[in-house]
């Protein structure tokens, strides 16, 4: 599905008068520098995933050979099972909270730290750190207690006069805190966005200076523009990890996906029927259904990339 | 990494722009501040590493009553007769393999996809993509099998191996855009001197890339060492255990657990990544400087 | 490019000696080494459990010098997925700590292997009710370990202040609401509620219905109880919550299995509900107060509670050494010297010349927990077979489907006829 979405790279300018031996050689070239990963990619990702193919059509309990049982586990799943459509639920919400707001907090960070001088080390460091942790049992009970009743954000938020009471025991705010978590630990799209906009030559910001540019309309037509496929990569991928989420609504509901099934995302409800109802051919349905949502959602993006991702080797130079 | 003798610090792009005390001033005012609301939960992780047992989950307040020194004197204990050097030892083991594996032969594989042309290049493009979005617990028992008939259970080649053959397609595509934000003249420079494919790699390319090489190999190095369920699926031996594994000992449902170790060792076992952070973060700054971009 | 050379040979040595310190790391497990015998052994426990194991097994390995161990051990659910991994893999350790809930399952796949055939391995001193527990299909593929019962754990310093008669032997369901809704009004408790909300507890229900004369199973792997008795049991649930006797819904979300993150723990209640080992871990946060009382019984005085085993142990039906592993696991239930080592930390002995031998030398809570189970010597009825394969999951379903009540998105007979729903299809699996 995504093959006939996904635009690879762009190649080499055509080769003009170029000579066959030189372009067999250059396709040579390019399976040694692939082949480990056509090596990881056929034997420790293929071959599982043609397996966990294979067992979404089946009833396999993780102990005893699987059944084949056609389609039913994917009927079950959109007829039957209404934990599976809260989760789809659960998961939408958490994508539409957590990526725009992770990406725009470790974009903003990322700028003002580009035009910071003093102390730069600093605080890249210190707005990293959360990101260090992961999403460990001892950041879990640090995020329980705070956004408990009672805990600091309750007491603060009452001290201002809003009562909303502990957010971890809240169906309608639980998943909130969960996206927060993740939002905290913006340190990954943070970093590439920095190292992205290194990658701006300075002197289209000088001649911007020198023509009178605004900040903003700097920040318009040269850095968005110049950290398109920067932008573009971490939108992908934090879109692509927040539909597959699962250690941080794992932490924070303690592997439960509560309270009453609000913060039950797609892959916690997947790992629940395969790990713990040892349901694995239900399981891998689920993962497969994923997969397909998601290339669907990346392919879309990769259409709408064309509009706006800007590659320094499509045109000449620069980038008005 | 060979090219560049430069060392001239230069100062970072846009940095150019003067900007009056006062705007600057503000700049660090906001910074601090959404700083200090973020290192909250950070010092609530540390403060609760000297709580006693009964405040560890009951209190809801940040300072302990009276700091408990014991959490820490548990944890250095180690666990099941396993010292702290040597959870120590095979956390870094792991997670530096890993880092030399993703680095290598996930800038091979993206100079490929980035830079070269070859017959189906689209469709593997789009499979590795599509290798990103599997959800992993799917494929959590086959990948068992396959290293158990390969006989790397109980090693840590369940862990390495697979970085070794460029698997995590997150940092393939990452360096791929990279790469392609390279301007192509360099290359055509590289060519009209007689350079090869694995020439223009490894002299003009590779060194260019070195901020996303660095960003790899961070994550990489974080990822891998809070990694909880790969380790915890693979490893036996206790001798073999990882800190991250060594954590969770300290909790168990069945019988009484130990949450303040638990926090102690979180923050010992935070100091090794942060100090890798710290040794790495500042190449990020050094970017494109004297790359040759700028003339 | 010349200064290349030296640092490519770096990055390769750097290679090869990972390379090296990896492999070496793995050479063990065959157990062909020098003719002796290696076996993989794990639990789930807590570090001083895997202090006193490690003890006992160097003992075995002393006296069977041919005979290597291998240990491992983790938190309680991690080692379930970590176990249900290793199974589906074709890689069950030699040895391995099982729960009651598992055996079924993993003697009916073929992954336990039939004890019974296995002369090496004693059962006669093994409590013989808690024996049967171990049989499936006729054959002994899993033999207990420990006992436990549940038990009312509460701290009984606020509870006198509150001026509410302690429990009794003989107490009531009736008799111990009576006492929550007491608690819960009491001054005394400052705000503390009465009890943790039982209804979430599908251990808690298993001892009610039991009081009530049924059971969670029939003898043949069916549902031992209907809609109509869960909703009853719900339904009673939901008034006491709303009268405050047992804490609210969102007091009950936060338990994760630990009794650190229980109501009690969490010094929100006066009393819970727990197996009676696992109550230790409430003595460092409720102190000098802590108490053990009975679990309620029915109005005719019919005891729910029994005598449960808290683990098995059991071999893996792939292992190269059957006979050593069961020598093994002889030599973990019935060597007087290991029982000096390993005391209760699994728990009261199931055999009852151990448990003789350790009883007086117990310390701690451990004392409290076995003069706790000396009061029931005797006056209990024997625990039900191990439940069928299919009710892993319904423990957790259980809860599932109470938060949906205690949430009131659910009635509690909606409830109650989803999770008979799902109870059957898991069971007919």
């Amino acid at each position: 599905m995504t093959a006939t979405a996904t635009r690879p790279p762009d190649a080499a300018p055509p080769a003009t008068g170029g000579k066959r031996a030189r372009k067999r050689e250059r396709q040579g070239a390019a399976w040694v520098f692939l082949s480990p990963w056509v090596i990881g990619a056929t034997v420790l990702t293929l071959l599982p995933m043609a397996v966990s193919l294979y067992l979404s059509f089946t009833d396999y309990n993780m102990f005893d050979a699987p059944r084949w049982i056609g389609f039913r586990n994917y009927t079950q799943m959109f007829t039957e099972d209404p934990r599976y459509w809260r989760s789809v639920t659960t998961t939408l919400t958490y994508v539409v909270i957590a990526v725009p707001l992770q990406l725009a907090l470790a974009l903003a960070v990322a700028i003002a730290l580009k035009s910071v001088k003093r102390g730069k080390g600093f605080y890249r460091s210190a707005f990293y750190a959360p990101s260090l942790l992961g999403a460990s049992m001892s950041i879990a009970l640090v995020w329980r207690a705070i956004f408990n009743d009672g805990g600091s954000v309750d007491n603060l938020l009452s001290g201002m006069g809003i009562d909303i009471g502990g957010w971890i025991n809240k169906p309608g705010w639980a998943i909130l805190s969960v996206a927060l978590l993740t939002i905290w630990q913006f340190g990954a799209p943070m970093v590439i966005f920095l190292a992205g906009l290194q990658q701006i030559p300075a002197e289209l910001y000088e001649a911007a200076a020198v023509d009178g540019a605004s900040w903003w309309r700097q920040f318009r037509s040269i850095t968005i523009p110049m950290l398109s496929p920067v932008l573009f990569f971490n939108l992908v991928l934090q879109m692509i990890q927040a539909f597959q989420v699962f250690t941080p609504a794992f932490a924070v509901s303690a592997g439960k996906g509560g309270p009453a099934d609000s913060t039950l995302v797609y892959t916690l409800y997947l790992y629940d029927r395969g790990f713990t109802a040892s349901h694995m051919g239900y399981a891998s349905a689920m993962a497969w259904v994923l997969l397909l949502a998601i290339g669907l959602v990346t392919a879309v993006l990769f259409r709408t990339s064309r509009a706006w991702v800007f590659y320094a080797n499509d045109t000449n130079e620069g980038g008005r | 990494m060979t090219t560049a003798p430069s060392t001239t610090p230069i100062t970072a792009p846009g940095a150019a722009r003067k900007r009056p005390a006062p705007a600057r001033i503000t700049l660090h005012i906001c910074l601090i501040a959404v700083l200090l609301v973020m290192l909250y939960p950070l010092a609530w992780l540390v403060a609760t590493s000297f709580k006693p047992a009964d405040e560890v989950i009951a209190s809801l307040r940040l300072l302990p009553s009276h700091f408990a020194w014991g959490n820490y004197s548990t944890a250095l204990d180690g666990v099941n007769e396993v010292g702290v050097g040597r959870l120590l030892w095979n956390s870094l083991l792991i997670a530096c393999g890993a880092v030399l594996g993703n680095v290598i032969s996930c800038s091979l594989a993206a100079y490929a996809f980035a830079r070269l042309r070859f017959r189906m290049r689209g469709p593997l493009f789009a499979f590795m993509i599509a290798t990103i979005m599997l959800p992993h617990h799917a494929i959590l028992i086959p990948q068992y099998i396959i290293f158990n008939q390969l006989g790397m259970v109980n090693t840590y080649w369940p862990m390495i191996l697979p970085k070794f053959l460029a698997t995590d397609a997150f940092f393939v595509f990452l360096i791929v855009q990279f790469m392609r934000g390279l301007p192509r003249e360099l290359e055509e420079a590289a060519r009209i001197d007689g350079c090869g494919p694995f020439r223009s790699f490894f002299s003009v390319i590779l060194p260019l890339t070195r901020p996303a090489l660095i960003t790899t190999a961070i994550f990489t190095f974080i990822w891998t060492w809070n990694d909880f369920f790969t380790q915890l699926i693979y490893l036996f031996e206790p001798e073999k255990f990882t800190l991250t594994l060594a954590l969770r000992s300290f909790v168990d449902a069945s019988s009484q657990s130990a949450f303040g170790p638990m926090f102690a060792m979180s923050v010992f076992a935070l100091l090794p990544i942060v100090l890798f952070f710290l040794a790495f973060q500042r190449f990020l700054v050094e970017g494109m400087a004297g790359s040759g971009l700028k003339g | 490019m010349r200064g290349n050379g030296t640092r490519t040979s770096l990055a390769l040595a750097l290679v090869l000696t990972l390379g090296g310190t990896l492999t070496g790391c793995g050479g063990d497990g065959g157990g062909g080494s020098g003719g002796k015998v290696s076996l993989r052994f794990t639990w789930w426990g807590n570090p001083d459990r895997a202090a006193r194991t490690d003890k006992a097994v160097e003992l075995f390995e002393q006296r069977h010098p041919d005979i290597d161990i291998a240990t491992s051990f983790a938190g309680f659910d991690t080692y379930k997925a970590k176990l249900a991994t290793q199974a589906a893999g074709g890689d069950a350790p030699d040895v391995m700590q099982l729960d009651y809930r598992q055996i079924n399952q993993y003697a009916t796949s073929g992954i336990l292997l039939d004890l019974g055939e296995h002369p090496q391995l004693r059962t006669s001193e093994i409590d013989k009710g808690l024996l049967a527990t171990g049989v499936v299909d006729g054959k002994q593929y899993a033999l207990p370990v420990a006992r436990g019962t549940e038990t009312v754990v509460y701290d009984a310093a606020l509870w006198r202040k509150a001026g509410v008669p302690e429990p009794t032997l003989t107490w009531t369901w009736d008799d111990w609401a009576d006492a929550m809704r007491r608690l819960s009004a009491s001054k005394a408790t400052r705000g503390r509620v009465g009890s943790t909300d039982l209804g979430q507890s599908e251990d808690v229900f298993e001892i009610w219905l039991r009081s009530r004369g049924k059971a969670l199973y029939t003898k043949d792997e069916k549902l031992g109880f209907t809609a109509d008795d869960l909703t009853r049991y719900w339904e009673w649930c939901t008034k006491l919550r709303k009268e405050g006797a047992v804490v609210p819904a969102e007091q009950t979300t936060q338990m994760d299995g630990t009794v650190e993150n229980t109501p009690l723990g969490r010094l929100k209640s006066v009393s819970d509900f727990n197996w009676d080992a696992p109550s230790s871990g409430f003595a460092p946060i409720v102190g000098e107060g802590l108490k053990l009382a009975p679990m309620p019984v029915g109005e005719d005085g019919t005891p729910g509670q029994y005598f449960k085993p808290s683990m098995f142990f059991g071999a893996s039906a792939k292992t190269a050494h059957p006979k050593q592993a069961a020598q093994f696991i002889d030599f973990l239930l019935n060597d007087k010297e290991a029982g000096a080592i390993l005391g209760a930390t699994r728990g009261i002995p199931a055999n009852d010349a151990m448990r003789q031998d350790v009883l007086p030398k117990l310390e701690g809570f451990d004392q409290v927990v076995s003069t706790y189970q000396k009061q029931f010597e005797g006056k209990l009825k024997d625990p039900p077979p191990a439940p069928p394969k299919g009710d892993a999951s319904l423990q957790s379903t259980f809860s599932r489907d109470y938060d949906q009540v205690s949430y009131e998105r659910m009635s509690p007979r909606e409830a109650a006829e989803n999770y008979i729903t799902e109870a059957k299809a898991e069971l007919r699996r």
